[in-house]
C-alpha cells in the first residue's frame, strides 16, 4: 500500500515548476516548528519501554527540561523589558491637586511589570531548590537510582547556563532597580490608606535585595547546593564532561559549545568553593586545560548585544566566594578590556571575519560543489532501478557526509559572526567620528561605537559576503530537505545497525567475553536497537549476501528509518555506563585512558560512537538545525544599548543589517551586489526571533518598521543606482572608441560592468512573510525616472538658447542608449511612448510638441532679433551687441550627474563636445532639430516660421511707405565728376531719410529677419535633403530603384515587383510548399505586409524642396503689396530718377548702413549681418527687381565711379589723396556686391523666374508642385496670386 | 529495579526477549509512519513551490498586462482626439504638406 503515494508523488515531479528566479535570499520558509528529535517531543516517555529502570532519571530530566522552558521565556522577559518610569507623566502645577490619582495610576501599571520580576524571582528561587535536589539526587556514590544520563547531564547544564543568563542580564539592566525604586515610592505614597501591608512591604523588600544584589541567582543557587555538601561530584563529572567536549569539539554545535562557555566558568567556582575537597577537581582536570579553554575565548556571545567574559566573571565571583579567592591562576587572566594591546592584535585577528574570509570563500566554494554532486548522485540514484546495493550505500553515505560538513560548516561560521560581535561589543571603537557626521563625540550613542564605527568597509564586506554563504548554504540544504531525508535515515540506521550487530557482536566475543556486567550492558544495546529483521523484505539477495563469513559481520539491508530520540538517549546511557564502569568518581575524563580493563581499540569505537549518536539528532532534526544554524536575528537585537542610551530606537543608521545593505549599495561592487538582499533576512530572523522566541510584539513592530522604511529606502537607492549605471553604460558607450583609445586617460570613461539581472528577476523577494515584487518595483521607478529625465532635459532646453539643441538631442541620445540597454534586461514603457508624452504630442490631430513649440517661441523671442548671419560660414550667432529684444528665461535647472551622462567624468566629456556647439547655430543644430522633431512635428515649425514671413512683410508695408514719402523726388544717377566723395556727397543730401532713421533701423531688421528666416530654410533645406539621401539609399535597392543620368528615378523592371516583395513572396512560396510548415498564414501575412511597405516607402521618394517652397510662399505673401513696391513706368520706359519701387528703397537702406557699418567700428555689421542681404535681395529678386537693382542701387554707382577714379589715377601716377578715406567704405560695398550677387544666383537657381516650373499655392496654403507656367517678363506675376 | 553500587551500574533490561520483539515491531511499524510522514512533507514541498512559481508566474503577466494597459490607456487617447476632430479624416482634399 505505500507504493502509491510514493508514485503519487512521484508524479508531482513531472510538473514543470521552473522558475526564473535567482536564489539570491535565505530560506524564507520554515514548516515545521515541532519540537525536534533533539530535545524528544514525546518528553522520553517512551524510555520506560525499554525496562532500563531510567523512570527517576526521566522524570527528572524532564522537570528539567520544563525549567529550562520557562527559564528562557524569563529571559526574554527581562532581555526585552524596557524602563516604565521615561514614560511616565508629569503632572503640571495646575493638577497637582490630582497627585495622588497619578501615584494610584502609576503603581498600577508598575505593578504589571513588577509583579513580572516578582514572578522571575519566585522562579529562580523554585528553579534553584529543584536543580540543587536534582543534583544531589543523582549524585554519586549514595546513588540509589539509575543516572543521570548524557542528556540529564545537558539538561543541567543547560539550566545553569539559564540562570546564569538571568544573573547576567539582571546585572547588566539598569533600568529595572530603576523602575523598581520609582516602583517602591509610589507605593509608600498609595498604601497610606491601606491595611495590612506589612507582607506586602516584607516582600517589596526581599524584591529589592533581589534586584540590587550582584549575582543574586548564583549565591541563591550555592546555597541552595551546598545544604547538603555532597554535590561536588556531580559538578566534578559536569566539568570533566564540558571540558572534554570542548576539547574534542566534535559533535557539538555553536549554540552548545556556547552553553558550555558560559557555564564552565561558573561551575569552576562552585565547585572550588566547598567547604572539602577544592583541590579535588585539579587532579581530575588540570588547571592548564581550564587556562587554555577561557584565554582560547575570552568573550562568549550571551545575548545579541551582550556579552559574556569567563575572567571577568571569575574575577567577580571571587568577591563572593571566599574560597575560590585563592585561585590565584584563574584569577589573573585578563578581562578583554585589560588585554595587553599584543594579546588584543592576535585575538583580533583571530575574532575578525576578514582574516579569515579567504578560507571561508574556499570552503563554501568546495563544499557547495561537492553538495551539489553529491545531491546528483542521489537523484541519479532515485532514477535507476534496482541500482547495484553497494552503490546505494556509497551514494547515500556520501550524501550524509556532506549534510555533516555543511552542518559544521554553518555552525562554524554563525559562530564566528556570533564572536566577532562579542567581540566588536567588547572594544567599542576609540577614535574619533568618521568626517561625515559632525556632532561631536560625546552625542555619540554606545551603539555607535560598538556598530556603525566599529564596522570598517572592509569588515561590512566579508560580513556581508560571510551572511551570504551561510544564506545560500542555508537555503541550499533546506531546499532539498525532503530528497535527502530518507538517504540520511537510512545512513543513520545503517551506522547504528553496524555498531549493534557487527561491532558489539565482535566486542562480546573479545573483550568482554570474561566481564559479565559489561558484556550485558553490551548486550543490552543491541536488545533495545539492533534490527534483526531489516534484511527480510529483501530475500532474493539476502540469499547471497548470507553465504557468509562471520568475519565481515552480519549483513543488512538499511531501513529508511532513523532512531528515535530514546533509542539515541539509552545507547549513549549505556555506553557511559561501559565506559565509566558506573563510577563517575573515577579519575581522568570520560573517555580518557583510565587504566580501566577496556582496550584502547574499543574504547575508541565506542567513544566515536558516543558523539556520533549526539550528531544523530541533530541531523535528524534536519530543518530545525539548518534553521537554528542559519539564525542571523541576533545582529538586529540591541536592548541593551537601548535602554542604556536612554533612546526609543536608534536611526537605521546604526543598524547592523541595513548597514550592510547600505554598503553594498555604496560600495558598487558587482560581485556583492547579488548578496544585496541577504541582509534583509537578517530582518526576517530577528522578526521570527521576536514573536516566537522573544514573544514580544513591539518588537516585531519595531522591526516592520524599520524594515518598512529600510525596504523603501533599499528600492529608491537601488533604482538610482540601476539608472546611473546604464546611463553611463550608455555614455561610455556613444564616445568615440578611437578616440577613447587614443586617450592617455581613457579608461575613466570606461564603465565598470554591474550585473542587475538576477534582481530584475525578483518578483518575490521574502519579507517578513510578505512577498514583494522587486521587479515591478524597479520597472516602475525606472518608468518613472525616464520621464523625470526627459522632463529635466526639456526644462533645460527651454532655459538656454536655441543653440543648445545639439546638447539636447545628444543628451536625448544617450538616454535613448541607456533605455534600450535597460529594457533588454527590464521591461519598461517603449522610449517613443515615453518621449511621445513627454513632448505633449499624444494626439493625433496635433503636430506641434513641446519641443517644436519651444523651438518656435525661441525663434520668434530671441534667435531671429538677436542673432546675426554669417553668409561664409553658414552659421548664426548672438550679435555681440546688447540684446535688441531682451529674454526672460528661467534658470537653468539643476540635477544630479545622472540626468546628464552618469558619472562625472562622462559629463565632462560630453559637455565639451556640447560646448564646441553651444555659441552658434548651424549645420549640426539643423541636424539636431530635424531628428528630434521628425517628420511630425516639422512642418508645423515651417508652416509657423513662414506665417512669420508673411506677418513681416505685412508690417514691412507701411514703414516702407513711410520710406518711401521721405525719398526726394527724384535722384539722378550719380556724377563722376568729383569722384567718390562727390558721389557721397550727393547721397547724403539725397537720402537723408528726414526724420525717419528710426523707421529705418525698423525696416532693415525686418527684412533682416525675413533673410534669416530665409536662410534658416535654406540650411534645414540641406539637411532635409541629406537626411531623404540617406533614407533613399538605404531603400533603393528594396525597392529596385536606381538613379538615372538626369537625376530621374529609375526601376529596375518596369511593371514587375520590387525586390522586398519578391523576396518575401519567394520565401513564403518556398516555406508553404513544405508540407511541414505548421502556419503558413503568418508569412502570408509577412509578404503581404512588404507589399504595403513598398507602397509606403516608395510614395516617399520625391519630397519637394522646403527651400523652394518657402520662396514660392514668399512670392505669393509679396503679392499684395507688389503694386505698391513695384510701380509699372507710365512711360513704358524705365524710371530712373523718380522711381520709389522697392529696390530704391533698399539701396538706399543699403548704402546707408555700409556707411554707418565704416563709421562706427563695425556695430551695424554685428546687429544686421548678412541676413539683411539675403532678405533685402529676396524680395527684390520676387518683385522682379533684380536688374533695375544691379543697374540702379546706389552703391554699385560709387563702386563704378570708383572705378573710373582708380583708373584714372593709376594713368596719373599719383595722386594718392583722392579715393583716401574711402577705402573701407569701397570694401565694404564691394562685399555686399559680391554676397547680393551670390544670393542673386542662388536664387536664380532655386527659383527661376523665366520659364518657371513653380509651386502654385492655393488659398488654402496647400501647394501644387511644379505647375509649368509660360514664359513672362516676371514669372513671379504669372503666380496665382493670394485671394484672388 | 534498582541497583546500588557494584561494577556493573547500568540498569539491565529485566525481559530483554520481550523487549528485542517489541523493538523488532516498532522498527517496522515506523518505517511505514516515516514513509507516510516523509511522502506528506513531500506533497507540501511540492505546494509551497507550485505556490511560489506560480507567483512568480502571475507577477511576469501582471507585468505584461500593465505594459499592454498603459499601451491601451494611449491608443484609446489618441483615437479619442481623432474622434474628436472627425472633419480633418473624413475630407481628403485638405492635406498638409
Amino acid at each position: 500500500m505505500a507504493v502509491p503515494v510514493e508514485e503519487a508523488i512521484a508524479a508531482l515531479s513531472t510538473f514543470s515548476l521552473e522558475d526564473e528566479q535567482a536564489e539570491v535570499q535565505g530560506a524564507g520558509v520554515l514548516v515545521s516548528s515541532e519540537r525536534g528529535a533533539t530535545n524528544s517531543p514525546i518528553e522520553y516517555g517512551d524510555v520506560s519501554a525499554y525496562r532500563l529502570s531510567l523512570s527517576e532519571d526521566t522524570k527528572a530530566l524532564n522537570q528539567l527540561n520544563a525549567l529550562i522552558q520557562e527559564g528562557k521565556e524569563m529571559a526574554s522577559v527581562l532581555y526585552t523589558y524596557r524602563s516604565c518610569v521615561k514614560a511616565l507623566p508629569q503632572l503640571p502645577e495646575s493638577m497637582k491637586h490630582s497627585q495622588a490619582d497619578l501615584y494610584l495610576e502609576t503603581y498600577q501599571v508598575l505593578d504589571m511589570e513588577m509583579s513580572r520580576l516578582r514572578e522571575i524571582q519566585r522562579w529562580q528561587a523554585s528553579a534553584a531548590s529543584k536543580l540543587a535536589a536534582d543534583m544531589q539526587r543523582f549524585s554519586r556514590p549514595e546513588r540509589r537510582i539509575n543516572g543521570p544520563t548524557i542528556t540529564h547531564l545537558w539538561s543541567m547544564l543547560k539550566l545553569l547556563d539559564v540562570l546564569v543568563q538571568l544573573d547576567h542580564l539582571k546585572n547588566a539592566k539598569a533600568s529595572i532597580p530603576n523602575d523598581f525604586s520609582w516602583y517602591k515610592r509610589t507605593f509608600t505614597q498609595v498604601s497610606v490608606q491601606w491595611q495590612d501591608i506589612d507582607s506586602m512591604r516584607e516582600e517589596l523588600d526581599d524584591l529589592q535585595i533581589f534586584l540590587s544584589t550582584r549575582w543574586a541567582i548564583l549565591l541563591n543557587l550555592h546555597v541552595e547546593m551546598f545544604r547538603v555538601n555532597n554535590v561536588e561530584d556531580i559538578l566534578q563529572v559536569l566539568i570533566v564532561f564540558a571540558v572534554e567536549s570542548l576539547e574534542l569539539d566534535f559533535a557539538l554545535l555553536f549554540p552548545e559549545r556556547h552553553i558550555l562557555l558560559r557555564v564552565l566558568p561558573v561551575l569552576v567556582v562552585l565547585a572550588t568553593s566547598s567547604e572539602k575537597d577544592s583541590e579535588s577537581l585539579y587532579k581530575r582536570v588540570k588547571i592548564n586545560r581550564l587556562i587554555n579553554i577561557f584565554k582560547n575565548d575570552p568573550v562568549i556571545p550571551a545575548f545579541p548585544d551582550l556579552h559574556l567574559s569567563p575572567a571577568a566573571i571569575l574575577k567577580e565571583l571571587s568577591s563572593y566566594f571566599q574560597r575560590f579567592s585563592a585561585q590565584t591562576r584563574l584569577l589573573t587572566l585578563p578581562a578583554p578590556h585589560e588585554l595587553p594591546p599584543r594579546d588584543a592584535q592576535d585575538y583580533q585577528r583571530h575574532y575578525l571575519i576578514i582574516n579569515h574570509i579567504g578560507t571561508i570563500r574556499a570552503e563554501h566554494d568546495d563544499f557547495t560543489i561537492r553538495f551539489a554532486s553529491s545531491l546528483n548522485q542521489l537523484l541519479l540514484l532515485k532514477s535507476i532501478d534496482g541500482a547495484d546495493v553497494d552503490w546505494c550505500k556509497e551514494v547515500k553515505g556520501n550524501m550524509y557526509d556532506m549534510v555533516v560538513e555543511g552542518f559544521q560548516l554553518l555552525s562554524r561560521w554563525t559562530a564566528r559572526i556570533w564572536e566577532q560581535c562579542a567581540w566588536k561589543f567588547s572594544r567599542p571603537c576609540k577614535e574619533a567620528i568618521p568626517s561625515e557626521s559632525n556632532g561631536s563625540a560625546e552625542s555619540l550613542f554606545d551603539y555607535e561605537k560598538v556598530v556603525r564605527y566599529n564596522y570598517n568597509a572592509e569588515e561590512r564586506k566579508a560580513l556581508v559576503e560571510l551572511v551570504s554563504y551561510i544564506k545560500s548554504v542555508g537555503s541550499l540544504m533546506h531546499r532539498c530537505d525532503t530528497l535527502v531525508v530518507d538517504a540520511l535515515w537510512e545512513t543513520i540506521h545503517a551506522e547504528v545497525q553496524d555498531f549493534v550487530q557487527n561491532t558489539l557482536a565482535t566486542m562480546l566475543r573479545t573483550t568482554f567475553r570474561k566481564k559479565k556486567d559489561q558484556s550485558r550492558i553490551l548486550s543490552d544495546m543491541r536488545t533495545l536497537s539492533a534490527d534483526w529483521m531489516a534484511n527480510t523484505s529483501k530475500p532474493e539477495s539476502d540469499l547471497q549476501s548470507h553465504g557468509g563469513d562471520e568475519s565481515k559481520g552480519n549483513f543488512f539491508y538499511p531501513r529508511p528509518v532513523a532512531p528515535t530520540a530514546t533509542q539515541v538517549h539509552c545507547l549513549q546511557f549505556l555506553i557511559y555506563e561501559v565506559v565509566s564502569g558506573g563510577n563517575h568518581r573515577k579519575p581522568g575524563g570520560l573517555f580518557g585512558n583510565s587504566g580501566s580493563e577496556i582496550p584502547v581499540s574499543d574504547l575508541k569505537q565506542l567513544e566515536s560512537f558516543f558523539y556520533k549518536l549526539s550528531f544523530f539528532l541533530h541531523i535528524l532534526d534536519y530543518s530545525a538545525t539548518v534553521a537554528t544554524l542559519t539564525d542571523l536575528g541576533f545582529l538586529w537585537f540591541r536592548e541593551f544599548y537601548l535602554e542604556s542610551s536612554r533612546v526609543i530606537q536608534f536611526p537605521i543608521e546604526c543598524s547592523l543589517p541595513w548597514m550592510l545593505v547600505d554598503h553594498v549599495l555604496e560600495s558598487q561592487n558587482a560581485g556583492l551586489l547579488e548578496s544585496v538582499l541577504m541582509p534583509f533576512d537578517i530582518y526576517n530572523d530577528s522578526a521570527q526571533q521576536a514573536l516566537a522566541a522573544l514573544r514580544q510584539r513591539f518588537l516585531y513592530d519595531e522591526i516592520e518598521a524599520e524594515v518598512d522604511h529600510c525596504f523603501d529606502l533599499f528600492v529608491s537607492k537601488l533604482s538610482e543606482i540601476i539608472f546611473t549605471f546604464y546611463k553611463s553604460w550608455a555614455a561610455s558607450e556613444l564616445l568615440d572608441p578611437s578616440f577613447l583609445f587614443a586617450l592617455d586617460n581613457g579608461e575613466k570613461y570606461y564603465v565598470q560592468p554591474m550585473r542587475f539581472t538576477a534582481l530584475f528577476k525578483m518578483t518575490r523577494v521574502k519579507l517578513l512573510g510578505r512577498n514583494i515584487d522587486l521587479r515591478s518595483l524597479i520597472s516602475e521607478r525606472m518608468n518613472k525616472v525616464f520621464r523625470d529625465n526627459i522632463e529635466f532635459l526639456f526644462d533645460r532646453f527651454e532655459s538656454q538658447d536655441l543653440c543648445a539643441v545639439v546638447e539636447l538631442e545628444k543628451l536625448l541620445e544617450i538616454l535613448k542608449h541607456a533605455h534600450g540597454l535597460l529594457s533588454k534586461d527590464l521591461s519598461i514603457d517603449s522610449f517613443s511612448l515615453i518621449l511621445n508624452e513627454m513632448q505633449e504630442n499624444l494626439s493625433l490631430v496635433s503636430f506641434s510638441s513641446r519641443l517644436a513649440t519651444q523651438i518656435w517661441s525661441e525663434m520668434q523671442s530671441d534667435f531671429l532679433p538677436n542673432f546675426v548671419l554669417c553668409n561664409t560660414t553658414q552659421r548664426f550667432v548672438r550679435s555681440s551687441r546688447v540684446p535688441l529684444v531682451p529674454v526672460q528665461k528661467p534658470s537653468v535647472p539643476h540635477a544630479k550627474d545622472n540626468f546628464y551622462c552618469g558619472t562625472q567624468e562622462l559629463n565632462s566629456a560630453h559637455q565639451s563636445f556640447a560646448r564646441l556647439h553651444s555659441g552658434f547655430f548651424g549645420i549640426p543644430h539643423m541636424f539636431s532639430v530635424v531628428r528630434l522633431l521628425g517628420s511630425r512635428s516639422l512642418p508645423w515649425l515651417i508652416r509657423a516660421l513662414l506665417d512669420h514671413i508673411s506677418n513681416k512683410v505685412t508690417t514691412l508695408e507701411p514703414m516702407t511707405t513711410g520710406l518711401q514719402a521721405a525719398l526726394p523726388k527724384s535722384i539722378g544717377l550719380l556724377p563722376f565728376d568729383d569722384g567718390v566723395t562727390g558721389c557721397m556727397r550727393v547721397v547724403k543730401e539725397n537720402l537723408n531719410w528726414g526724420t525717419k532713421s528710426e523707421l529705418k533701423a525698423k525696416v532693415l531688421r525686418g527684412i533682416k529677419e525675413i533673410g534669416s528666416v530665409l536662410y534658416w530654410m535654406g540650411l534645414l533645406d540641406i539637411v532635409l535633403r541629406e537626411v531623404d539621401t540617406m533614407h533613399f539609399m538605404q531603400t533603393a535597392p528594396w525597392l529596385g530603384l536606381f538613379p538615372g543620368e538626369d537625376g530621374q528615378i529609375l526601376h529596375t523592371q518596369d511593371g514587375g515587383d520590387s525586390p522586398v516583395v519578391n523576396l518575401f513572396k519567394s520565401a513564403t512560396a518556398a516555406i508553404v510548399s513544405n508540407p511541414g510548415c505548421p502556419n503558413p498564414t503568418s508569412f502570408y501575412t509577412m509578404s503581404k505586409q512588404a507589399e504595403a511597405a513598398d507602397l509606403l516607402y516608395k510614395a516617399n521618394m520625391n519630397a519637394g524642396s522646403v527651400l523652394e517652397y518657402a520662396l514660392a510662399f514668399t512670392s505669393a505673401a509679396l503679392d499684395k503689396y507688389c503694386n505698391k513696391w513695384s510701380a509699372a513706368p507710365k512711360t513704358g520706359f524705365i524710371d530712373i530718377t523718380t522711381s520709389k519701387d522697392f529696390y530704391r528703397i533698399y539701396s538706399g537702406l543699403q548704402i546707408g548702413h555700409l556707411e554707418d557699418s565704416v563709421q562706427v567700428s563695425s556695430n551695424n555689421f554685428e546687429i544686421l549681418g548678412d541676413s539683411v542681404a539675403w532678405g533685402g535681395c529676396t524680395i527684390i529678386y520676387l518683385l522682379g527687381q533684380q536688374m533695375h537693382f544691379e543697374l540702379f542701387d546706389f552703391s554699385y554707382q560709387v563702386l563704378n565711379v570708383a572705378e573710373v577714379e582708380a583708373g584714372l589715377l593709376s594713368q596719373a601716377h599719383k595722386n594718392p589723396h583722392v579715393a583716401q578715406g574711402w577705402e573701407t567704405l569701397l570694401e565694404a560695398m564691394k562685399k555686399a556686391r559680391r554676397l547680393n550677387n551670390h544670393v542673386f544666383s542662388m536664387l536664380k537657381a532655386r527659383c527661376p523666374l523665366e520659364d518657371k516650373i513653380a509651386c502654385a499655392i492655393k488659398q488654402s496654403g496647400a501647394p501644387l508642385h511644379r505647375i509649368k507656367f509660360e514664359n513672362t517678363v516676371s514669372a513671379f506675376e504669372t503666380l496665382p496670386q493670394k485671394g484672388a | 529495579m534498582a541497583r546500588a553500587g557494584g561494577g556493573g551500574g547500568g540498569g539491565g533490561i529485566t525481559n530483554a526477549v520481550n523487549v528485542g520483539i517489541a523493538v523488532q515491531a516498532d522498527w517496522e511499524n515506523r518505517e511505514f509512519i516515516s514513509h507516510i510522514s516523509l511522502n506528506i512533507r513531500r506533497l507540501f514541498d511540492f505546494l509551497i513551490q507550485f505556490e511560489s512559481t506560480t507567483k512568480s508566474k502571475l507577477s511576469s503577466l501582471n507585468l505584461k498586462l500593465d505594459t499592454l494597459e498603459r499601451r491601451l490607456q494611449l491608443l484609446e487617447l489618441q483615437v479619442s482626439t481623432a474622434t474628436a476632430n472627425p472633419s480633418l479624416f473624413t475630407s481628403t482634399t485638405t492635406t498638409s504638406a
